[in-house]
């Protein structure tokens, strides 16, 4: 069992080590100020991206972290996913909830991180990993 | 200061922080260790934290910068931080992050003004 495979028009930035955390931001910031989003929009992207990037590092050793523009309806998106094949998100509802951190850090994580964008995807499975999908709109 | 350097200044009896836009996860463990060195070495009586220069406070950074201050406080000091960019407050906030009861100020110079009136 695994994910279906991503489509076509992604480029990626492994997240190995701590220093891979500042690298995704950054490409994200660049990407995102080029297509536009004003600077607070850019802000919540390179948070989002941040947390997630960190999950990764944190909960699953390694794993990647994919983007693309996407054209949706004659609107510019910009997509972003994070892989790996860590130990998988247990319940994904409860982790959803709000207050919810199994590392008992802030007690937040990935309820914050989707109010930061417009959309937001989690697929997780033990043995598999987990695929979070995050979309913004320019 | 190169870029990607932490700086700590002592001005009257407050030691002054800054850090660069967007610190590694070891800048910033390097950043609670060495101000809490210095405060010890030179007695300041508090520290401001000035972050006007981050654009990026992720879930991390911010609980760095919390917990620092309860050491501090530990320590008898005091924390305010200043000069959040409106970016950042709108992204804190809607991220959930939560600052304790850490003082805020708007810029450097008001934080040194409420040090002040405090140390009265």
């Amino acid at each position: 069992m695994a994910f279906t495979p991503l489509e076509e028009g992604f480029e990626f930035v492994p997240i190995k080590t701590e220093s891979d955390i500042v690298r995704s931001r950054k490409v994200i910031r660049t990407l995102a100020s080029k297509m536009g989003f004003r600077l607070t929009d850019v802000t919540r992207i390179v948070t989002a991206a941040s947390e997630l990037a960190r999950n990764i590092y944190k909960y699953a050793d390694q794993g990647q972290m994919c983007y693309r523009e996407l054209q949706i309806n004659g609107k510019l998106w910009l997509e972003l996913v994070f892989e790996d094949q860590g130990p998988g998100i247990e319940d994904v509802e409860m982790a959803m909830g709000e207050g919810y951190s199994s590392s008992g850090s802030l007690g937040l994580g990935l309820p914050g991180t989707k109010r930061l964008v417009d959309e937001m995807e989690i697929e997780s499975e033990a043995g598999v990993g987990t695929r979070i999908t995050l979309r913004k709109k320019v | 200061m190169y870029e990607g350097s932490i700086s700590v200044i002592k001005i009257r009896n407050v030691l002054l922080v800054t850090v660069p836009p967007d610190p590694d996860d070891e800048l910033i463990n390097q950043l609670q260790e060495r101000v809490l060195q210095i405060l010890d070495q030179s007695k300041a009586k508090g520290v401001i934290m000035d972050i006007s220069t981050v654009d990026i406070l992720d879930s991390f950074f911010a609980h760095t910068l919390v917990e620092t201050a309860k050491m501090i406080a530990l320590m008898g000091g005091r924390t305010i931080i200043s000069g959040m960019n409106p970016s950042v407050a709108v992204t804190a906030t809607q991220l959930g992050l939560t600052f304790g009861d850490i003082d805020t100020e708007l810029d450097v110079d008001s934080a040194l003004d409420r040090m002040e009136a405090s140390e009265d």
